[in-house]
């Protein structure tokens, strides 16, 4: 690397950096702003062909009658044996509850809990997801914290928690994929409701969730690079900053991606 | 990894290289961080009682996605550092999501009459 400097007033009048930010913090900061206009294009897409549909009407949900916690695979059985095949969603669209024509209600559609086999326990699941996610984040930004202090033993154990945190999280994925693959949904139909809204589904957590896997990755190499004391040598923890900075993007998709799938 | 070159100051302000220049890290603490979290923690559970105590309408939406913005605030502003940033960086990154919530729900809108024309 050449030793030659630029002066400051050969720069500009702006100071060396206007940002006041290196030049890979910078970029970092710009590839995702263009990163959160790929989402945003795909949370406009769904809301736009999720309002295209009718939502599930709040009657034909009440007349189901169904309590938080209750065994809905024992309860549409009718006598037959509950733990083999599936009763729950055949007796919904019997009922008309999910049909082509009318958007399906997520609490019908995530109900489910590892463990917790034909319970009714909307929602759960996906908070705890939510809530491994920020936990991720938290243990990442105390990282980040760590390195802005020099500490390196202290930056090798938050990015340990870190990358539990990813792989917890996409386990929670992989299970909650299975779960709904094996009722039937594929990017071309869908049990619940219209195959738009298998084909959503697969396609934005499946985009988000190669995020999350490309968040490890780095999260792993930043590790490694820690302990192989890169960062003590290099001066500065800023690399650790950086990748925080794309893992703190991935929890922020998280958060509009449960409210667009989930709660909306 | 070539060993670095000492004779460059990272932090060199008067003879600034850009291709290794850093600012200077200053910690912030961590009690703030803890706080975001029970913060952000509290706002998941805000919007899971919404979902069960609300009847779905587009004012439901416009709450979960207003609850989704405050939490991105707190993601962005404390987690990635931006409230500490220069104010022309955190301009520059935050006022194109503007746009991007108005597009949200204008389009949540609109697709209500797609199909109805």
């Amino acid at each position: 690397m050449s030793t030659q400097t630029i002066s400051k007033s050969n720069t500009w009048k702006g100071g060396n950096s206007p940002f006041n930010v290196s030049y890979g913090k910078l970029m970092m900061w710009i590839f995702l702003l263009s990163d959160a206009f790929t989402f945003s294009s795909l949370l406009i897409g769904y809301g736009a062909i999720r309002y295209s549909f009718p939502s599930t009407p709040i009657e034909q949900i009440e007349e189901l009658q169904l309590s938080f916690g209750e065994n809905v695979q024992e309860k549409f059985a009718h006598g037959a044996d509950a733990h083999h095949g599936e009763f729950f969603i055949p007796a919904l669209r019997d009922a008309g509850v999910f049909s082509e024509s009318q958007w399906p209600s997520p609490d019908l559609v995530f109900n489910h809990f590892p463990f917790a086999h034909g319970l009714h326990l909307p929602l759960i699941f996906v908070s705890l997801m939510t809530l491994i996610l920020i936990l991720s984040s938290v243990t990442m930004v105390l990282g980040v914290e760590a390195g802005q202090r020099g500490d390196k033993n202290a930056v090798t154990k938050w990015m340990f928690w870190t990358i539990i945190g990813g792989f917890a999280f996409l386990s929670c994925q992989a299970w909650e994929w299975t779960n709904f693959i094996t009722a039937g949904a594929t990017p071309w139909a869908n049990p619940y409701g219209p195959p738009t809204f298998a084909a959503l589904f697969f396609l934005v957590t499946g985009f988000h969730g190669f995020h999350v896997f490309s968040g490890v990755v780095l999260n792993i190499v930043i590790f490694i690079n820690n302990i192989n004391g890169t960062y003590e040598r290099r001066g500065h923890y800023e690399m650790v900053e950086k990748v925080g900075l794309y893992w703190h993007f991935v929890d922020l998709v998280w958060v509009f991606v449960f409210t667009f799938f989930y709660l909306i | 990894m070539s060993t670095p070159n000492q004779n460059i100051d990272i932090h060199d302000e008067k003879n600034y290289d850009p291709t290794v220049w850093v600012p200077k890290a200053h910690s912030h603490g961590t009690k703030d961080i803890w706080l975001k979290f029970w913060i952000l923690l509290g706002l998941t559970i805000v919007d899971v009682a919404f979902y069960f105590l609300m009847v779905p309408s587009m004012a439901r939406n416009i709450i979960f996605i207003a609850l989704g913005v405050i939490k991105a605030v707190y993601i962005v502003g404390t987690f990635m550092h931006m409230k500490h940033e220069k104010l022309s960086l955190a301009t520059m990154i935050v006022l194109p999501m503007f746009f991007i919530i108005f597009f949200l729900v204008w389009m949540m809108y609109e697709g209500n009459f797609w199909g109805t024309f």
